[in-house]
């Protein structure tokens, strides 16, 4: 790690690392640290190393109600919504120590040809799951017919019918299988 | 941290502190800040419904195999497979067990890909997948977040990699292709729900 931060600062002090920059990477580097050994935080020699989803792009015909489904369905927060087509939403650990979030919004002007793969559905993961709650909330908000599942695992279809589906940690969990 | 780490900057660029002060200040505060457990989870929300993290992606393709190789050999993944399920291949981001970044609950596990190749002559799983609703929404890209990015030295690696249609993405990442077309964004953490379309 010193090794690390000595050539931070001298980045830094040769122009090359801004103050932001340097901050940032600092923060990043000692969450690494935090959440692996040393094994996990060995350079691979080829090809980068995976820390996680950094957003999910998420265009569809309104993103105003994508966005306020999101929010009161999945308590994300919303952030840089201009009202000009898209809108952040965040959700997880802060924005900038491996929060992930979502952004909603209207096709461009230039958008995307289809491809031959595609993402059919996401998953979020659900803590302190409370089934019985989780159900009645669904139903509070009108959803009770546009979701289904059950033991630690469930799905809603949102308004523009994407699958979402959410899930605890005993029920989706890759090391689980 | 990050307010430490700023302040410590500022010392030092004022001259207040030495290199050398600089350099045992930070290394001391990281080492310290890792020994407790790192950033925080976001407090207990008091609703049962609250997404903590994204669990899994699940990517549809022709070839299954193709992709789960391509993300091996360019983000260095693991892939986990499933003998009840021939047609799915599973990629953790980091590894066995291993927190998330930034999580420090039990019940928030590893995020990862699941790759599959759907059948529409197969199983019933198969068929009532696509028996959905057709979507009128489409997950146009997915962004991930890689250790000590840096976009220039990333595009040229890409590039060694053979990787297809690598682009910048605004200040903080770049864009590229996978085998079957779909958009992929790298990054750091400096592109994030704040900094992006700020």
């Amino acid at each position: 790690m010193e090794r690390f931060i000595d050539r931070l600062i001298d980045e830094f002090d040769s122009g090359k690392l801004g103050r932001r920059e340097f901050c940032e990477t600092m923060a990043l580097a000692t969450a690494v640290l935090a959440s692996g050994g040393a094994a996990a935080n060995a350079a691979p020699q080829r090809g980068f190393t995976m820390l996680g989803v950094n957003h999910i792009s998420y265009q569809c015909p309104d993103y105003r109600v994508a966005r306020d489904f999101y929010r009161d369905v999945f308590g994300m927060q919303v952030l840089n919504d201009k009202g000009m087509g898209r809108a952040n939403l965040a959700f997880g650990p802060a924005p900038d120590s491996g929060g992930n979030f979502l952004v909603v919004h209207n096709p461009g002007n230039n958008p995307r040809p289809p491809t031959q793969g595609l993402v059919d559905h996401i998953c979020f993961t659900v803590a302190n799951w409370n089934e019985p709650q989780i159900k009645a909330e669904l139903a509070a908000q009108g959803l009770a017919q546009r979701s289904r599942g059950g033991n630690g695992t469930m799905r809603v279809i949102d308004p523009f019918d994407f699958d979402v589906q959410f899930g605890n940690h005993i029920a989706e969990n890759i090391n689980e299988p | 941290m990050k307010a430490f780490v700023a302040s410590k900057l500022d010392d030092y660029s004022k001259g207040k502190i030495s290199r050398r002060q600089l350099l045992e200040s930070l290394t001391v505060a990281a080492a310290a800040t890792a020994a407790t457990g790192g950033a925080q989870a976001a407090p207990a929300p008091n609703r049962a419904l609250k997404a903590a993290l994204v669990n899994h992606i699940s990517y549809q393709c022709p070839d299954l195999r193709r992709v789960a190789d391509w993300y091996s050999r360019v983000f260095n993944m693991e892939q986990v497979t499933y003998p009840s399920e021939p047609s799915q291949i599973g990629m953790p981001f980091g590894r066995r067990n291993q927190k998330p970044l930034g999580v420090t609950a039990n019940d928030v596990p590893t995020s990862y890909i699941v790759v599959r190749t759907r059948n529409p002559n197969g199983t019933a799983a198969d068929k009532g997948a696509l028996a959905r609703p057709a979507s009128r929404a489409v997950i146009e890209h997915v962004a991930y977040t890689v250790a000590d990015f840096d976009r220039d030295r990333a595009a040229a690696e890409l590039r060694a990699l053979g990787v297809q249609n690598v682009r910048n993405g605004g200040l903080y990442s770049l864009h590229m292709a996978d085998p079957f077309g779909f958009d992929i964004q790298l990054s750091g953490v400096a592109n994030n729900a704040i900094t992006d379309g700020a």
